[in-house]
């Protein structure tokens, strides 16, 4: 036997591929992979909604989120103000599933929500910022909007499932997950989901006071302050910008034949 | 935010750091392969029939690698998928080979003529992060029997 002399050949054990190549084609690919899920998700939670009634969803979420996730007050004077305010709006909506549960939450921005279960919050810097009763039945109004189109309910859903999947991959606990699902259930929703609810809203305002005046006061007020835009802010950020929503809302009152002019009702156990 | 730039960061950094060395890793090895490649170093268990052995010993040699930060984020995603972890495979060739280089020099130092035998082992080194499951690095071992032979 012949002993000879030779180097390791090179080549075998070692793919020839360059590391940033590889990072790139997995990244690649694993966005690609997870855009796919995110889109199947949203997919299938739309198609869970038509087959969530809203009876049911007021049962699974009124309770809990009114009781457990945020604090706002349902049994004050004010409160019960807000809720009449609110029902005879929702009179105007002819097959509303929703029994609606009006609070006021405490808090320095002038905001309103809709969340899951029929709840609709508004802030009492809202109810002291604004200056007639229209411009806040608008707002309402378009509250009751989002949930005509399943907007919060859509929300939550990809939020949660969406969520989970963060989860699954950046191994973070689901424990601390459920705070930022509720911060994204009140993020903002898509400019088309806000134009929807702002379009019902004003039809409400419409059907309740028979002319859409000082309806969109608040959001002209916004807009003249645009430049400091300070305890707006908040508003403004979740919100289309006030000037494209005053056009739009005065195109469509014109469209509609509805009167741009009428009296401004008080604000009588609001405030 | 920042947890994002930094993480790029820290890709860039390790990742340019890591090919440097890496690069210049090879270069020694392929130097000393070549310079030591007279010496035989064999798998055989029993000593051929033609040499005339004065005296044995172990021989052995041994390297601990650690991962970089770039190779082990590539190799986390490639583990969501599966298939070859590319990033890995020069890292552990380099520790191979660069334990059997060891454990030649050390035969060499010694006087042995010749290698026979050699294994190579592995085994990994537990982090004591993430409660003892992750790796902090790998240890392969590279030994055999060292054999000074009368001339």
């Amino acid at each position: 036997m012949k002993f000879t002399p030779r180097t390791p050949r090179e080549g075998i054990n070692v793919s020839d591929v360059h590391p940033l190549a590889e990072a790139a084609t997995l990244i690649a690919g694993l966005s690609a992979i997870l855009v796919a899920i995110a889109l199947v998700i949203v997919f299938f939670v739309d198609l869970v909604i038509l087959f969530l009634p809203p009876k049911l969803e007021a049962r699974l979420f009124q309770n809990l989120v009114a009781e457990q996730l945020l604090s706002a007050e349902y049994d004050t004077p004010q409160a019960r103000a807000l809720q009449g305010r609110v029902d005879s709006l929702a009179e105007q909506w002819p097959d509303n599933p929703y029994q609606f549960r009006a609070g006021i939450l405490l808090a320095e921005q002038p905001n309103a929500l809709a969340l899951p279960g029929g709840i609709i919050l508004v802030t009492n810097t809202l109810l002291q910022q604004a200056e007639s009763e229209n411009e806040l039945a608008f707002i309402i109004g378009h509250e009751i909007g989002h949930f005509k189109n399943r907007d919060h309910i859509r929300q939550l859903g990809r939020a949660a499932l969406l969520g989970l999947l963060a989860a699954a991959l950046l191994g973070q606990n689901v424990d601390s997950l459920s705070g930022s699902v509720v911060g994204l259930t009140m993020g903002g929703f898509s400019r088309s989901q806000e134009s929807a609810a702002d379009e019902f809203g004003l039809q409400l305002v419409h059907g309740t006071y028979g002319h859409v005046a000082h309806a969109w006061r608040f959001f002209e007020r916004v807009a003249e302050r645009e430049g400091d835009l300070g305890p707006f802010a908040s508003f403004a950020a979740s919100h289309p910008s006030p000037g494209d929503r005053i056009e739009r809302m005065a195109r469509l009152a014109e469209r509609n034949g509805w009167p741009l002019n009428g009296p401004a009702t008080g604000l009588d156990g609001l405030r | 935010m920042f947890e994002i730039v930094a993480t790029l960061v820290l890709l860039m950094v390790t990742f340019f750091i890591g090919n440097w060395l890496e690069k210049r890793h090879y270069a020694d090895i392929r130097e000393r392969e070549h310079r030591l490649r007279e010496f035989p170093v064999v798998t055989f268990k029993t000593i051929p029939a033609t040499w005339r052995v004065e005296s044995s010993q172990l021989a052995q040699g041994s390297v601990v690698v650690s991962v970089d930060y770039f190779k082990r984020f590539v190799a986390g995603l490639r583990g969501i998928l599966g298939g070859r972890i590319k990033t890995y495979e020069p890292l552990l060739d380099r520790a191979r080979r660069e334990a059997l280089l060891r454990m030649i020099e050390a035969a060499k130092s010694d006087g042995c003529d010749a290698v026979i035998n050699v294994r190579l082992e592995t085994s990994r080194l537990a982090s004591s992060r993430q409660g003892g499951k992750g790796t902090a690095g790998v240890e392969i071992l590279a030994y055999g029997t060292g054999l000074r032979l009368a001339q």
